[in-house]
């Protein structure tokens, strides 16, 4: 017999319940220490040390207590699980020559056969609205006309990008290749036998007791999902360093057919790759630019309208494309409520989980006179908020329902201005953004959000140990001191 | 002061006591257990005989008759029986052009199959699985195959799921890696693993030879696993895992190459097999070895093997000792009671059973599994542990080898041991009896004996 799931309600009452409780423990304690040490302070250093001889504590016991007490605290401490230190991170700058100016897409998608002028207006009229600026790149396949989406020219493009970000990567941390424990690699719509991640063991001459993995098929929220295992990987492994690296390949995915629903991925998607130098070693602890606090998976896969809003397919003619539905803002919305109520009592401050609880039980036992929902203030705990550039109905909707201002909004928005949407990679983009304005300040939280095909959502919460010193050399060095730019509701090109 | 006293000894002995659980819980945590595991069995008008497969091969008009003749040997001579399963759009000649839903229903169809089996049969509920993998490595459609299973079975919001695609034939004992990995950190967790491979999208239908031998050996086939480290299931738990070693030789450019999907000089993508394929093998296979051994063997064979090294470079330096004959060198059979070969070819089994030293019975279970299902790629290690204990063969703390070979090149091997005596037929359970068959040789010798002499 199939078991029923808890209902999200009683689960995030519970999460919320558990948290508070948990530091509930913390108030009665904190009155009684105070009122001690106010007694102790009244007291004398005469009648202090009268008071220490008269409970008859000789040193052979004194000595004891502090012994057990020490081994109790290293053997607590070492029993934690290790930190988890991102040492740096380093994305692909593609080469100006693949700029897609809005006037070479336009140009490109009317003389290509397999596209009828419907789809091709259709195609243009999305890219004036999509915030996506003249500077994206797509590989070269794509810009034969008609495209030439061969394996071999995949591979191009996959070496191109991925080796890029990690000889960036090398030359930022001193990273030996051999010091590789683990290599994660993650790309959704390009998985060649052998594997990227053999591709890449192949080209740094990596060891052969790397523990490799490579992720596909996860869409754009995967970046997150290797965060994810490298870090279960490296607190099963201590003193060991973990390459992560995040692309999508574009060359392969191109759609040649005319169902609307299928042809805006030929728009958002462009060209991008991040690799990222993870350890939980203490040397790094030293240089290390951020420090993992959190990781948080939600999967809406069981909700069927969820699991096919982003969904690969052939259309009619049997031409391959993924298919965007209506309603992926809807579901991107109720995907991310879903992870915020799990995310939530990690972060947030005692005082926002009580009003969120208090509103929650509200409205369900009052129903709709129990107020509207309290959405908890999400300013308090983060400082930085890096959201998937999805699209730009995707940010204009994560903006509404969390309620942000849009300066938290604005890497996310250059980011898909400048580079379109690089899929798992586009958060370490906007990282490297919000680093290259020097923003970033030690001790900031960082809000990572993903999401992508399934469907997914996945936050990551980082806190900056030491701020990078400007000039910050990235992705954006050519470019930052034009951002952020103005960037219009509509781009007329028709 | 007696109070005194007595509470600091009270703190002391908690201590102590504390310090202990947590490094014996820790050590519990440590645990992977196998509760049960099922292989796919497709339905019979899946089934690919010589004669169907020789009608695919002529339906490809780009081939000589000399390329005929090639493929026709490579069949027979296979070690492959009339019983191995294919897809059906490759039976139904969509070869060529199978279209995103055909490639979709041959993998929903071993994935639902074997699942809905696997939850039967352990009683354990799909919103209890806490852990997600599913590994196939020529096909991964958006969304995941791991968000199909989601979807399918209503799994929870928060199970961690994870598609491996890419990690050829050697992707199971990957994946065993992944969750015992995740298991170190969690407690009490339930994961699922899915190994299968994809062969509808990935039939090659050019005239290049290298790239036409995985037409001839790749099968339908699949498996899906249980796995816990919760020490509460122990009791229903068949094998415990002891341990796993991966070796990664893809830094040498020639391992990297030997197995490779490209395109051939048509432009038409294949699934290259290169002439150093087997040296890369047995580099990758010593690789895992030197590893493997030390955890595996008893001390008193690894005090051989440290003086046999010894003797032979005294006095027989002048011999080329090959990493073959190094392997020779160690009787795996002190510490391993059952070998799960992959089935990667005939060619392949026989040259790991003489380096490991086997003898008939020891590679009986993967010969028999590549007869009955083929080249069923990364799950083919199930189907032989599925032989062995349909033949009762495992016991009480016997202690299992899993070995296995994949692209990239990668030799990982994983050793468990047997916790209880095992007697499930599965997916052997209607043909065991006729196992081992008296002839390995193909019923169309005759027929197509003459390939052999042309």
């Amino acid at each position: 017999m199939r078991a029923v799931p808890l209902p999200r309600f009683l689960s995030s009452v519970e999460l919320a319940y558990l948290n508070v409780v948990n530091h509930l423990l913390a108030f009665p304690i904190i009155p009684v220490m105070v009122a001690v040490l106010l007694q102790v302070l009244e007291l004398g250093p005469d009648e202090l040390i009268a008071h220490w001889s008269s409970l008859g504590i000789d040193t052979i016991h004194a000595l004891c207590t502090i012994f057990t007490v020490v081994v109790v605290a290293t053997a607590y401490f070492m029993s934690r699980p290790r930190p988890v230190y991102l040492v740096d991170h380093a994305c692909f700058r593609p080469p100006r020559s693949f700029r897609v100016p809005f006037a070479t897409f336009f140009e490109h998608a009317s003389l290509v056969p397999f596209f009828d002028e419907k789809s091709v207006r259709f195609q243009v009229r999305f890219l004036e609205s999509s915030g996506l600026g003249e500077e994206t790149c797509l590989p070269l396949a794509n810009r034969y006309i008609p495209p030439c989406p061969s394996m071999e020219a995949a591979c191009a493009e996959a070496r191109l990008v991925i080796f890029s970000a990690i000889d960036e990567l090398i030359a930022k941390t001193d990273l030996k290749p051999r010091d590789v424990d683990i290599l994660v690699v993650n790309c959704s719509l390009f998985s060649p036998t052998p594997s990227l991640s053999a591709m890449i063991v192949n080209k740094y001459k990596m060891r052969s007791n790397i523990m490799s993995f490579n992720l596909s098929g996860m869409g754009c929220s995967a970046g997150l999902i290797s965060i994810d295992l490298a870090r279960s990987l490296l607190q099963a492994h201590p003193n060991s360093y973990a390459l992560v690296v995040s692309t999508e390949i574009i060359t392969p995915n191109f759609y040649a057919g005319n169902e609307r629903s299928m042809l805006l991925p030929n728009c958002l998607f462009r060209m991008g790759a991040a690799a990222v130098l993870l350890s939980n070693s203490r040397r790094e602890e030293d240089r290390a630019k951020y420090r993992l606090l959190h990781v948080v998976r939600t999967h809406e896969g069981a909700d069927d309208r969820a699991y096919r809003c982003v969904y690969e397919e052939e259309d009619g003619e049997g031409n391959s494309g993924i298919n965007l539905s209506k309603e992926l803002t809807t579901v991107t919305g109720e995907a991310l409520r879903a992870n915020i109520t799990a995310v939530g009592p990690l972060v947030l401050p005692v005082t926002e989980q009580l009003r969120f609880l208090a509103s929650l039980v509200a409205r369900r036992l009052l129903g709709a006179r129990g107020g509207k929902p309290y959405i908890p203030d999400f300013k308090r705990a983060f400082d930085h908020l890096c959201i998937h550039a999805g699209g730009r109905a995707v940010i204009d909707e994560l903006q509404r329902s969390l309620g942000l201002p849009a300066a938290l909004v604005e890497a996310s928005r250059m980011t898909l201005h400048r580079f379109g949407n690089t899929s798992s990679s586009s958060l370490w983009y906007e990282l490297a953004y919000i680093e290259a304005k020097s923003r970033m300040r030690r001790g900031d939280r960082v809000w990572m959000i993903g999401f992508g095909s399934g469907f997914k959502c996945n936050s990551a919460v980082w806190r900056c140990l030491r701020a990078p010193k400007a000039p910050v050399d990235g992705p954006w060095s050519d470019c930052i001191h034009r951002y952020p730019v103005h960037v219009p509701e509509m781009v007329k090109l028709l | 002061m007696d109070l005194l006293w007595t509470i600091s000894t009270i703190l002391l002995l908690c201590s102590l006591l504390s310090i202990l659980w947590k490094g014996f819980d820790r050590r519990r945590n440590r645990s992977c257990y196998l509760l049960d595991f099922v292989c796919y069995k497709p339905s019979d008008d899946r089934k690919l005989s010589s004669e169907l497969c020789s009608d695919i091969i002529v339906r490809n008009k780009r081939l000589s008759v000399p390329d005929y003749k090639f493929l026709l040997k490579v069949v027979v001579n296979s070690g492959i029986s009339e019983d191995t399963y294919g897809p059906r759009s490759i039976i139904e000649g969509r070869e060529e052009c199978p279209t995103h839903d055909d490639c979709v229903d041959e993998v929903d169809d071993c994935m639902y199959r074997t699942l809905d089996e696997l939850f039967l049969r352990t009683s354990i509920s799909p919103i209890d699985v806490d852990v997600l993998v599913v590994n196939v490595s020529m096909f991964a459609p958006s969304p995941s195959l791991t968000s199909r299973i989601v979807n399918r079975y209503r799994m929870r919001e928060d199970v961690k799921n994870f598609s491996l695609a890419g990690m050829g034939c050697s992707a199971s004992p990957i994946a065993i890696d992944l969750v015992n990995n995740i298991f170190k950190t969690r407690k009490r967790t339930l994961a699922v693993v899915v190994t299968s491979e994809s062969i509808a999208p990935n039939w090659y239908y050019g005239t290049d030879k290298s790239m036409m031998l995985g037409n001839c050996l790749f099968r339908s086939g699949g498996c899906s696993f249980m796995l816990t480290n919760d020490p509460s299931l122990k009791h229903r738990a068949k094998m415990s895992l002891k341990c796993l070693v991966r070796a990664h030789i893809g830094a040498n450019d020639d391992a990297y190459s030997c197995a490779i999907q490209k395109e051939d000089d048509e432009g038409r993508v294949g699934f290259h097999l290169s002439k150093s394929l087997p040296k890369a093998a047995v580099r990758a296979f010593a690789e895992n070895l030197q590893r493997l051994a030390p955890k595996v063997l008893p001390v008193g064979e690894l005090a051989l093997y440290v003086l046999r090294g010894f003797r032979h470079r005294l006095w027989r330096s002048k011999e080329a000792k090959t990493d073959a004959a190094t392997a020779a060198m160690v009787n795996f059979k002190s510490g391993v009671d059952h070998f799960c070969l992959h089935t990667g070819g005939a060619a392949v089994i026989d040259a790991v059973g003489r380096a490991l030293g086997l003898t008939k019975y020891d590679v009986e279970p993967a010969r028999m599994t590549l007869h009955r299902w083929g080249n069923t790629s990364a799950s083919s290690l199930w189907y032989v542990l599925g032989y062995m204990e349909a033949k009762k063969r495992l016991r009480r703390k016997d202690r299992v080898l899993m070995l296995s070979f994949g692209a990239g090149f990668k030799c990982n091997s994983c050793l468990w041991e047997v916790l209880r005596d095992l007697n499930d037929g599965g997916a052997w359970e209607d043909c065991i009896r006729a196992y081992p068959p008296q002839t390995l040789v193909n019923p169309f010798m005759e027929k197509f004996g003459w390939v052999k002499e042309a």
